[in-house]
């Protein structure tokens, strides 16, 4: 090849099917990461989060499809994984092994461990190097994980239920350090999650998976944008079909106080509320779990099953 | 550096949208004057432990709409917007004149007015109800 394809840069995950036994962990699953990317993945516990973590990784083979990364496949693929670091669910330690011999093992594996970021590290979480990391409690195994994942500077991240049993103060470190990594190496970020709350101030993109497949995919900020609350109250009945031009996901009516949920842009729906000469209207912002909900039982899904 | 920052991660509003409003509001209020720099995508991230996408979103808008200008290499600086701003305040105050006279026809007490402006002079503008 003579040009360089720059263009390829990202992960993409193609029609993943996964199954163990007669259980099926995955099926046909397909999106695509583009690079520098902060996606959040999340699903209630057994939605297959872990499952996709592990194949993009390249833990696992898929029983259909390829997860790509820069155009490659990641399975068995030095390259590749050269590039990418996972934490999975429970961060693995070689027995007896201490943050310093962790640090060690890792730093023999990428090219890219950087040194100095590791020493800084170290100045910064409360871990004593020379501790045997088994000993440590589960958020402090976790810590010295991320400080690992992190002196590796790699071009992609992979993290599984990352914030589980951290303090609010270890939290708030780690989302930093994370969206430092992402400044300066433009990384591009996969947190799995089954707290929406965790993921919405760091994601750019979420995408919700739910019994094997992704059950929506989308931007952040449009999905803020693309819909809508509306609370208003008309003097007279509202006549048939008057809003026939807006997409209505919801209308909830208390005494003569109508609530909308719409989906499109903020402006025309207030247009065409206002059409309606209402006494009173108030257009509410929606909180991302809101849109959510009202994103999942647009296409007919039971919520309560996904967010907890 | 900016003096004040509030995110709200839990509203409706996108981030970058926040971010934004946030810059012009420093800016309109003298808080940032022009030429100053602002802090770059990097700090503004690292800082408040945000996405830099979002924020490269959020500067990027605010390039466009003639808020900051960036230097490659030296980050970003507050544009000379005081033209824009004028204008801005102009067509607020019509839109003021319009709303306070819909209220005065309405029988809204003029001592509620005032208390109003008290209340959101006082308050700094961060009431966004």
């Amino acid at each position: 090849m003579f040009i360089a394809e720059v263009a390829n840069r990202m992960l993409e995950i193609k029609n993943i099917t996964k199954k163990f036994g007669d259980k099926t962990a995955l099926e046909n699953l397909s999106f695509t990461i583009p690079e520098g990317s902060v996606f959040g993945l999340i699903g209630s516990n057994g939605s297959g989060k872990s499952t996709l973590l592990r194949i993009i990784s390249g833990v696992f083979r898929a029983d259909g499809g390829t997860a790509e990364i820069d155009g490659e496949s990641t399975f068995e693929n030095p390259g590749i994984k050269e590039k990418c670091f996972f934490i999975s669910d429970y961060p693995y330690f070689y027995n007896n092994s201490t943050l310093d011999s962790m640090a060690a093992f890792y730093r023999d594996f990428y090219p890219s461990w950087d040194e100095a970021k590791f020493a800084k590290l170290c100045g910064i979480f409360p871990i004593n190097k020379k501790d045997r990391i088994v000993n440590m409690s589960k958020g402090m195994q976790r810590q010295a994980a991320l400080m690992i994942a992190l002196s590796v500077c790699p071009k992609y991240i992979l993290l599984d239920e990352i914030f589980d049993g951290l303090d609010p103060v270890v939290r708030q470190l780690i989302k930093k350090l994370i969206m430092e990594l992402v400044s300066d190496n433009n990384t591009t970020v996969i947190i799995a999650s089954h707290n929406l709350r965790e993921l919405e101030d760091v994601c750019d993109h979420i995408g919700l998976i739910h019994k094997g497949g992704i059950v929506m995919e989308k931007d952040l900020d449009e999905a803020k944008l693309g819909i809508h609350r509306v609370q208003a109250v008309f003097e007279n009945e509202l006549g048939e079909g008057v809003f026939n031009d807006l997409e209505i996901v919801s209308i909830k009516k208390q005494g003569r106080m109508m609530t909308f949920t719409i989906k499109g842009d903020g402006p025309a729906i207030e247009q065409a509320i206002k059409a309606q000469n209402p006494v009173y209207m108030e257009m509410l912002p929606l909180t991302l779990e809101e849109v959510f909900i009202s994103e999942m039982e647009a296409v007919g899904y039971d919520i309560d099953n996904i967010l907890e | 550096m900016f003096s004040t920052f509030n995110i709200n991660y839990r509203s409706g509003e996108p981030i970058y949208q926040q971010i934004y409003n946030e810059v012009v509001k420093e800016i309109s209020l003298g808080l940032l004057l022009p030429q100053e720099k602002i802090a770059t995508v990097r700090e503004l991230a690292t800082t408040l432990g945000i996405n830099p996408n979002t924020v490269s979103k959020a500067y990027g808008l605010l390039e466009q709409n003639g808020y900051i200008y960036s230097a490659v290499g030296k980050g970003s600086f507050v544009a000379d917007s005081s033209g824009k701003l004028a204008g801005l305040r102009e067509s607020t105050m019509k839109d003021l004149k319009k709303d306070l006279t819909n209220a005065h026809n309405l029988g809204v007490e003029y001592k509620d007015v005032i208390d109003l402006a008290d209340d959101v002079y006082s308050g700094g503008g961060k009431q966004n109800a």
